[in-house]
């Protein structure tokens, strides 16, 4: 029996083979494709909209090799960080693309924090779906923008002297109008906010805490039964921390609307035909 | 395929070469500009307009140049100018050596306080700033200085450069501007 | 209270502005631009749709205009957060099927060299206009030709691209045009090696009609007629491109591959291959691309070589010699900087006594010239000059220092 999934992927032999798959064994990555491609399946077929429309971009690190050779739709490896930039000229030159781009906490929020922030203030209509698994996994588990303070790792051997960003707060004070946060332990819930943000007219953002097993030396399925431990739904106010240190919030934090970048540069436009 | 170019044709036709010098602000690089319009669109001349300034946004140093010709320009700038505009007592302390020996030095005496120290230029002083103030406002005085210029040189048409100067200007400041141009023709011709 | 008024957004626009609307590119006759208008006039006669800059002097000009203009002709302008993402977008609207451009000065030029690296391997056209300023460093705002050697090794890792470097008003709509053909035909980014004199100033530029100016289009496996199934392995030089929405589902990547688009059986052979073909694209073609015109060549013993706006004060300088009697000074232009042409100047120049070369840095493009005829010429001498246009004087007097005035 075939995975519903593979259809959007590539066979072996045209691209790369797909199996062995770059991943290592428990990563969270392949999870996070499977929703995301029950999403945009959901979409196709709910929507009625052409899959050719979809365009996939990544930056560089693992959640980036989702685009390397797998998918079987229109894609771009880009350059660490950059991807929401390479998307905004997409965008701007094809309105009618869906864009989605994958990305890492370190691709997103060091490198790629500049371009985050201002697709965010933006708001143009892409979904940026972050896999953060706490540090840079692909070059060896050095600590990133969202590694927790105290935290041992390559490069913060003696423990990390830094703060972590809160990811889904920077999006929102930035500007975007769907974010949400949940974790690979999570599937029916980020198929559904990944469905969601894709429909919505603007940036969204959501990410999925994903587990690293080889770079925190912990096994897969621990880490994820420790996702639901942490995991603290958000019912009500924001500013209240959650009620143990690593825990963290999730849920869907914003659903606004407001005016998206396209739909307004489209009245400059309009004005002069 | 062919890319035009350039420098096709011979360097033998007379250049025409005005320097117009003073503070920012004082509209240098507006004479500039309508100078070269004015010569390119309506005279069907070739002109090249170039500008450059001092570090401040007001009060540092300006200059415009155009070079004008019946045939093709090289080099774009000024070698040796043919007439010299200057509106502050830098501008002359600095470019008056570049000024050919006959060549004419228009000055506002007003700012220029200190007389030329050469004996082989034409020099006519026009009061810019005054003219201008009798339009409404100092700031007119660089087309003041254009109007003063046209009549001297005839170089550029009168004709040709009021319609450039309506195109250049904004809407509701074209009847002073052309006002102030043609109080400088005014002046000069007497 | 916030800053973002999400009330109904007008666009803003004075009747006096609306008046001078263009609704598409320059219609044909003469006109009196400013070199960064011409040069977005260029581009959106070429068909750029997309732009996206970031501040820089003195390119700021351009991105100005193009902010003005895109929107008139059914484009999109955008100022990104800075070069980085004004390059990086350029990768993106290219994919999905616009001609793209940005505009910027060295210190942003060297911001854009990811993007254009990433450009060459991914086989990615767009235009990128460096307004060139004196460096290294924040150096100065004025003109310059420090940039010239980055244009072509600033990247990191090979590939070979086009450079050309355009002299008068009319250069800048023309040779713009000129590089947008360029990055469509030979899939490939191309740098407009301008400077901040060129840039600000103003002459006349004459339009031609539409009809009598080549404009080139990226060529599509649709309109070859090849399926999404036969699309890969692609074949010859310059692979058709389709853009995203197109339905060839194209993965772009910056990786080594195969010409199935195969980026994971890595072998040395593949490796090579594929690198080869990026450089060899350009570097085959030297006779198609290179432009390069001489005047005086005829028993000439002496010549004067430049490129960009040191074109005009040498070619000055040259004539005004000529006429002083040195009939034996001629001289050469080279329009394409980049690819270096050594053949077709080695079979336009014979043996000569000097070479002199007056660039706006300390002498760079000098060097690919002393390869190319070191064999038959005596002497090279650079004519440096820093942060502005040499006068003709400085030129004469060095040619004349050297060989004399007069026969």
């Amino acid at each position: 029996m075939k995975h519903p999934m593979l259809k959007y992927l590539r066979e072996t032999g045209l691209c790369g083979d797909r199996f062995p798959t770059i991943f290592c064994p428990g990563c969270g990555i392949g999870q996070v494709l499977n929703y995301t491609l029950i999403a945009v399946d959901h979409i196709i077929h709910k929507d009625g909209i052409s899959r050719d429309r979809f365009v996939f971009a990544s930056g560089v690190g693992c959640s980036a090799r989702l685009t390397s050779h797998y998918l079987n739709f229109d894609a771009i490896w880009s350059l660490h960080g950059r991807a929401p930039a390479v998307v905004t000229g997409a965008l701007l030159a094809q309105p009618e693309l869906k864009a989605i781009v994958f990305t890492g906490d370190g691709d997103a929020a060091a490198i790629g924090g500049n371009h985050f922030i201002h697709v965010c203030r933006r708001n143009l209509d892409m979904t940026l779906i972050c896999m953060n698994n706490g540090l840079y996994g692909m070059t060896g588990g050095q600590s990133a923008p969202t590694t927790p303070r105290g935290t041992s790792s390559t490069t913060s051997p003696y423990g990390n002297v830094e703060n972590a960003f809160d990811l889904c707060e920077l999006a929102i004070t930035a500007g975007a109008s769907y974010v949400a946060r949940w974790t690979t332990a999570h599937p029916k819930q980020c198929i559904q906010a990944i469905e969601k943000g894709i429909r919505k007219k603007g940036l969204a953002f959501i990410e999925i805490m994903t587990q690293c097993p080889i770079h925190w030396k912990e096994d897969p399925a621990k880490m994820m039964k420790k996702f639901l431990s942490q995991a603290m739904r958000l019912v009500k106010g924001k500013g209240k921390k959650p009620p143990k240190r690593d825990q963290f919030w999730v849920g869907e934090f914003i659903d606004r609307d407001q005016p998206e970048w396209l739909e307004t540069y489209q009245k400059i436009i309009d004005r002069f035909r | 395929m062919r890319i035009p170019s350039v420098v096709s044709g011979p360097t033998s036709m007379k250049r025409y070469e005005i320097r117009i010098a003073g503070f920012g602000g004082q509209g240098v690089v507006t004479v500039g500009k309508i100078l070269g319009f004015a010569a390119v669109l309506y005279d069907k001349k070739n002109a090249v307009q170039t500008q450059s300034y001092g570090p401040e946004s007001r009060g540092g140093a300006c200059k415009a140049e155009v070079v004008i010709s019946d045939g093709e320009i090289h080099y774009p700038k000024v070698r040796s100018a043919d007439v010299l505009v200057v509106l502050s007592q830098t501008a002359q302390d600095v470019y008056l050596k570049d000024l050919k020996p006959g060549g004419l030095l228009i000055i506002d005496p007003l700012t220029v306080v200190n007389d030329p120290l050469r004996l082989d230029i034409r020099v006519v002083k026009v009061p810019t700033a005054e003219i201008a103030l009798k339009v409404g406002n100092k700031k007119f005085q660089n087309m003041v200085a254009l109007g003063a210029l046209c009549q001297l040189t005839g170089i550029v048409s009168q004709n040709a450069l009021e319609k450039s100067i309506a195109e250049a200007v904004p809407l509701k400041t074209i009847s002073r501007n052309i006002e102030a141009f043609q109080k400088g023709i005014e002046y000069v011709r007497k | 209270m916030s800053v973002n008024d999400h009330t109904a957004f007008e666009p803003l626009l004075t009747e006096e502005e609306s008046r001078k609307v263009i609704h598409g590119p320059l219609p044909p006759g003469d006109y009196y631009l400013f070199g960064s208008d011409a040069c977005v006039e260029g581009a959106v006669f070429a068909g750029c749709r997309y732009y996206a800059g970031y501040p820089i002097t003195p390119a700021s000009e351009i991105m100005e205009k193009a902010a003005e203009r895109l929107p008139q002709v059914g484009g999109r302008f955008i100022q990104m957060e800075d070069e980085i993402s004004s390059a990086c977008s350029l990768i993106g609207a290219s994919w999905a099927g616009a001609k793209a451009m940005t505009a910027t000065s060295g210190p942003g030029f060297s911001l854009m060299m990811e993007a254009i690296s990433f450009a060459l391997m991914s086989e990615t056209p767009f235009v990128i206009v460096n307004v060139q300023r004196p460096g290294p460093g924040q150096g100065y705002i004025t003109s310059s030709q420090e940039d010239v050697m980055q244009a072509r090794w600033g990247h990191h890792g090979g590939g070979s691209l086009i450079a050309l470097a355009p002299a008068s008003v009319q250069e800048m709509f023309d040779f713009t045009i000129e590089a947008f053909n360029y990055a469509e035909q030979w899939r490939v980014p191309v740098i407009l090696l301008a400077d901040e004199l060129v840039a600000h100033m103003r002459e006349k530029l004459t339009v031609r009609p539409k009809e009598g100016v080549k404009i080139v289009n990226r060529a599509r496996p649709q309109d070859l007629g090849i399926p999404f199934e036969k699309f890969l392995p692609y074949e010859g030089m310059v692979p058709p491109m389709p853009a995203w929405g197109d339905g060839y589902r194209v993965n772009v990547v910056g990786l080594v591959h195969h010409p199935d688009g195969n980026i994971t059986k890595y072998t040395p052979e593949m490796h090579l291959a594929c690198v080869n073909r990026i450089y060899r694209k350009i570097e085959d073609h030297l006779d198609e691309i290179a432009k390069v015109e001489g005047f005086f060549l005829k028993g000439c013993r002496h010549l004067v070589v430049a490129y960009g706006t040191t074109t005009r004060s040498a070619f000055e300088a040259v004539n005004e010699l000529r006429v002083k009697g040195r009939s034996d000074v001629g001289f050469l232009r080279l329009k394409t900087v980049w690819p270096f042409p050594e053949n077709k100047i080695r079979s336009m120049v014979g043996p000569l006594e000097n070479i002199f070369f007056p660039e706006m840095n300390l002498g760079y493009m000098i060097h690919p010239l002393k390869e190319a005829l070191r064999d038959r010429v005596k002497n090279f001498i650079p004519i440096p000059c820093l942060g502005q246009l040499h006068a003709p004087e400085q030129i004469i007097e060095k040619v004349e220092e050297v060989i004399g005035k007069g026969i």
